[in-house]
């Protein structure tokens, strides 16, 4: 079948060719236009592409946006036809347009508009995305992608052996066989529709709508269980761990109403945002075959049923206003409101689960007696957002500006307790007690700067800016603190530096400073998930500071300069270097980023260029921690780890035009791509493991010491050739090579025979890839 | 068979189609109300000079915004590129105004003063509201720098072709695109407007919405929430796990799992404890088995470590879920 299919594959390309040079040499297409080129200047070409184009090979990373992900043909089609008297026409304004792009691919776009210019307009559009995530996930659970409850087969068996320990390494054949493979996508169809309306020259109203409709789903990690006891009387970490398929059968509605009024020395617009979220699910059920069941169990009773919430369906309404006030020409006012209400009330996911007959409590309630304070959240969240902003060039060669901007996010969320079993327990050991803090912070931000032109060809700019955070929680029940940080405060200048050294060469140099100041409270009692028991900074260590809340100073340099050499050639190099020192004793240490730009052009001759860049960036984290103590007594047991992040990135430009007299077109576009991230750790201690001291480098530890590279490796080479057949007509052969080398040790504990104890395996390979392809269009303009 | 007659039909109704578009547009040259001198009038001090057969297509204005002549605002040769009467009576003089930032003939007008032409109209409605004290504007950015005016396709009103002007100075977010993990940027499907303002915005980094969560919501309006179980960071900054414009790490993210968690938990569960080699699991050297004859392998580091069971990290909805499991 895959064979007849490929061979009709192929009979259609040829056909198509054919047609293509038939349509070519019979269309008197641009007979007439060829008369007048000031025609063809002053109206628009209409252009139709279609063809033909082939993959090479099935990989869900090549095509994870661009629709290719299969192996085989595809169609080529794209369109852009405009028309309307307003090309022609002093009388009427009439213009239209319709658009199509990628139309043989899942990243096909249309669009449609029309106006009458000063006037009115109306315009459409439909625009499709499928994210293809992998086609390596296996798993044994039936149910499609885009469902929401996964079962087991009934002769799949628990998987636990005799002491309870795990055996995902050791799958039967019965349940090696009930693994399959589901290819994972989320899909966006998104349509839209705009408005604009001018009652008089100066008022306009305008209504954007869309509408995003999704499907498929994502992969998601689900637990199931806390801990169990292991030889030794430990406790283990056992969470019986399956990745399912997480539904995003989601749909949203935007619609932005807008009034703008535009006077001689003011303007103002008044709009209305609303943002509607649907989640066709609220929950996401799956069976679990490693929580429950004795060694050897079999049939439905081995299984444990499970639940998690999904995405909430949820809805935003803001009001907004901005604008602004020309005092004079020179001195200029302007600034804007927003007041935003968001609320979510989806029920809440059952917390009764219903188990198979042979398990027990059944059905099981994750809730404690009267642990369930409400059925749905009345979640309601108010944003307001202010601005202002004051800039004066009334003295000569002299700017300044002075600002002030306000957000607030207020969650206004009833703050309950929830006394609920934690994962997979049913004992009082497992009874906790949550309480929800709904987070609420605040922003002010003030702002003041001055650029001054020192000569005609140096320019310079300070500025000072201030920023003060705040964090709160409304009502949280027992009236308990709910964040470390509840504040802090930012100071940053800058100076900014712009020279036109000579007549062709540009430069600039910049340098900020920025120093924050966080409030930190290592006492605070946080909601841990269980707040029956106090628990002081989060049971973090005594020291340590989450790294958004710690303060900080910041160092920003960057420079850049643009050289003309001739009209023909350009060089440009920029680079920056920014360094972050964190003040905590534990936490997040430093951090570093530094990046150069290398870029040159030369246009050798009218429509041939070629033009090369090199890019390098590097990042590095430091992190340090504590493995013992507790959040009232200092670690002893330190240990750091280094986070580095190296980017190279060459690539090749090239046009040349020309060739064949002035009918072939070439263009090349070469380009390698090298990600590097490296994890270190040190460790200033000896671990234990197994209660017994072991060097941090043995391979039963393996605490210490360099991470293999996660690495990615892009080389893509794009060569296509546009020949004129006529002068309406050209016809572009493409050829794509691409090529991915991706080394992460992340796939590692995916695999069959290798997963953690009680993690179900799914196979996930890494997704390389080498991908030729093919294209053949026409290219038609009239 | 019947694949080649639909070929055939498909042949004919291009070609039929295309002749059709053709037809009437020739003969509306002809007969309609386009000649030169009409359609030209108010430009003529310009474009008896240049004409259809200047190297850059000057006259390509006209299918542009600029160039429809119903609109009483459409503004002359001369409302953009000022009055230039010297320049009219000595071609060797440059016109008052010279957009661009590269020399050519003549050098480049001051920005400041190609700008203001461009804002003569431009400056009073919403998008540009925040231009003054804006990013581009302090860093003295022409709008030609990004726009072109005389040609229909301004590449940076282009979804398709917007990056690469953006690119063209912000170079480090041209390699970040490329990177493993990425928006579709370089596939054409999201473009820097749908986030950013380049014309200056209230919000951080010129973002089109007044924070970063408010614009990550546009389209991930499934973390809006609010959750019942919210994630205290999540609330404030996306940016505080993920960088938008690319990353080695999928998806999106600063740094993984367990080492990301660990920038800010030191206490709870396993968040305390080193990774290294361990996280590469068995394959990355770690022995199968302790002395005790337990599995080493630990979920709390491979794979997708704290996230294969904390994994409503972007916040919870059910009353089971306060460790963000459920």
């Amino acid at each position: 079948m895959k064979t007849h299919n490929e061979k009709k594959n192929v009979r259609f390309l040829t056909l198509a060719v054919q047609c293509v040079f038939i349509a070519s040499v019979a269309l008197p297409l641009g007979a007439h236009a060829e008369e007048d080129e000031l025609y063809g200047l002053t109206h628009p070409a209409n252009t139709v592409d279609f063809g033909a184009l082939y993959v090479s090979q099935k990989s869900a990373k090549f095509g994870e946006y661009n629709g290719l992900n299969d192996q085989g043909f595809y169609g080529l089609g794209s369109f852009d036809i405009r028309g309307g008297k307003g090309y022609d026409s002093k009388d009427s304004g009439l213009r239209w347009k319709l658009n199509g792009a990628n139309i043989g691919t899942t990243s096909r776009s249309f669009g449609a508009s029309i106006s009458d210019q000063g006037k009115w307009k109306l315009n459409l559009g439909y625009d499709e995305l499928q994210h293809n995530i992998t086609d390596t996930f296996q798993t044994p659970q039936q149910g499609k992608t885009g469902g929401n409850n996964f079962t087991l087969p009934a002769n799949f068996g628990s998987i636990n052996a005799a002491n309870g320990q795990p055996s995902a390494r050791e799958l039967t054949p019965e349940q090696l066989n009930a693994f399959h493979t589901e290819k994972e996508y989320t899909t966006r169809r998104n349509a839209s529709l705009g408005t604009t309306y001018s009652i008089t020259e100066q008022l306009s109203a305008q209504v954007d709508y869309n509408h995003l409709e999704q499907s498929g789903a994502k992969l998601i990690g689900t637990g199931s269980q806390g801990g169990i006891s292991l030889d030794g009387g430990s406790t283990g970490r056992a969470e019986a761990v399956n990745i399912i398929m997480n539904p995003t059968n989601y749909s949203t509605d935007n619609l932005n109403a807008a009034l703008n009024w535009v006077g001689d020395k003011a303007h103002l617009t008044g709009g209305y945002y609303a943002s509607f979220f649907h989640d066709d699910y609220n929950s996401l059920s799956w069976q679990n075959a490693l929580a429950s069941g004795a060694s050897g169990c079999t049939g439905v009773n081995c299984f444990v049923n499970n639940t998690m919430s999904t995405a909430p369906t949820n809805s935003l309404h803001q009001a907004n206003l901005s604008g602004g006030y020309d005092f004079t020409p020179t001195t200029k006012l302007t600034g804007g409101f927003s007041y935003g209400y968001n609320t979510q009330n989806e029920s809440f996911p059952p917390s009764q689960i219903p188990q198979v007959n042979g398990n027990t409590p059944n059905p099981f309630d994750m809730m404690q007696p009267g642990g369930l304070p409400t059925s749905q959240l009345n979640g309601h969240v108010e944003t307001t957002h202010g601005d202002v902003k004051l800039t004066d060039q009334s003295i000569k060669d002299l700017t300044l500006s002075a600002g002030f901007k306000y957000n607030e996010r207020d969650n206004r969320t009833d703050s309950n307790a929830y006394n609920y079993f934690n994962l997979g327990g049913v004992g009082v050991d497992n009874q906790y007690t949550g309480v929800n803090t709904p987070y609420s912070n605040s922003r002010t931000q003030y702002e003041v700067a001055a650029a001054y032109r020192l000569t005609k060809a140096q320019n310079l700019r300070l500025a000072y800016e201030r920023e003060d955070i705040k964090r709160w929680c409304n009502g949280v029940v027992g009236g308990a603190q709910c964040v470390a940080s509840p504040g802090s405060d930012e100071d940053k200048v800058s100076l900014t530096y712009r020279l036109k050294a000579f007549e062709a060469v540009n430069f600039n140099a910049g340098y900020s400073f920025a120093n924050r100041h966080a409030n930190f409270d290592h006492n605070y009692q946080a909601n841990t998930g269980d707040y029956g028991v106090a628990e002081l900074n989060s049971q973090n260590k005594i020291g340590f500071v989450a790294y958004p809340y710690a303060s900080r100073d910041r160092n920003l340099v960057k420079t850049g300069i643009n050289w003309q050499i001739t009209q023909k050639l350009d060089l440009g190099v920029n680079g920056h270097f920014s360094y972050d020192d964190y003040l905590a004793s534990l936490g997040v240490q430093n951090g570093r980023s530094a990046g150069v730009n290398v870029d040159a052009s030369y246009n050798y001759q009218e429509n041939s260029s070629v033009s090369a860049y090199w890019s390098w960036q590097k990042g590095e984290r430091n992190l340090r921690s504590g493995n013992n103590g507790s959040p009232t007594e200092v670690s002893t047991n330190i240990w750091t780890n280094r986070l580095e992040d190296y980017s190279n990135t060459v690539g090749l430009l090239t046009r040349h035009g020309g060739l064949l007299a002035g009918k072939l077109e070439i263009i090349g576009d070469l380009s390698y791509a090298r990600d590097t991230s490296e994890y270190s750790t040190k460790l200033f201690y000896v671990p234990t493991v197994s209660n017994t001291p072991t060097a941090c480098d043995s391979p039963i530890a393996l605490l210490c010491g360099n991470l293999s590279p996660i690495r990615n490796e892009l080389i893509s080479l794009k060569l296509t050739g546009n020949y004129k057949v006529h002068k309406n007509g050209k016809i572009a052969v493409a050829y794509i090579y691409q090529k991915l080398n991706s080394n992460d040790y992340f796939y590692n504990g995916q695999q069959f025979g290798y997963t953690p104890n009680r993690v179900m395996p799914n196979g996930l390979q890494e997704q390389d890839y080498t991908v030729n392809a093919v294209a053949l269009s026409y290219n038609l303009v009239f | 068979m019947k694949l080649f007659i639909q070929l055939i039909m498909l042949c004919g109704l291009i070609m039929t189609s295309a002749h059709a578009e053709n037809t009437p547009a020739t003969e509306a040259k002809a007969t309609a109300t386009v000649k030169p001198s009409d359609a030209l009038d108010r430009d003529s001090a310009c474009t008896r000079c240049h004409d259809e057969t200047e190297n850059k297509p000057i006259l390509s204005i006209y299918q542009t915004a600029h160039g429809n002549k119903a609109d009483s605002r459409t503004p002359s040769c001369q409302s953009c590129h000022g009055e230039s009467e010297k320049h009219l009576s000595s071609k060797s003089v440059s016109p008052d105004i010279i957009f661009g930032s590269k020399k050519g003939v003549f050098a480049p007008s001051d920005v400041k003063d190609q700008n203001t032409a461009c804002l003569t109209c431009h400056d009073k409605d919403q998008k540009r509201t925040n231009w003054q004290g804006g990013a581009h504007q302090v860093a003295d950015v022409a709008c030609t720098s990004c726009h072109v005016s005389h040609t229909a396709h301004d590449k940076v009103r282009d979804k398709q072709t917007q990056p690469e002007v953006c690119f063209t100075c912000h170079k480090d977010q041209r390699a970040q695109v490329r990177k493993f993990s990425h928006h579709p940027i370089a596939e054409g499907k999201v473009a820097c407007a749908d986030c950013h303002n380049p014309h200056g915005s209230a919000g951080p980094k010129s973002l089109v919405k007044n924070t970063v969560t408010e614009t990550c919501y546009t389209c991930h309006a499934e973390k809006r929430g609010p959750f019942l179980w919210e994630h205290q960071p999540v609330t404030e900054d996306c940016s505080n796990c993920h960088t938008p414009h690319g990353s080695n790490i999928t998806p999106l993210l600063k740094s993984r799992a367990p080492f990301l968690c660990q920038e800010c938990h030191d206490g709870p569960h396993q968040s305390d404890a080193p990774a290294a080699g361990n996280a590469a699991g068995i394959q990355g050297g770690l022995s199968p088995t302790l002395p005790n004859g337990n599995f080493s392998a630990s979920e709390n580091f491979t794979g997708r470590a704290c996230m294969n069971c904390h994994s409503m990290v972007h916040g919870s909805n059910h009353p089971a879920g306060a460790l963000l499991h459920r």
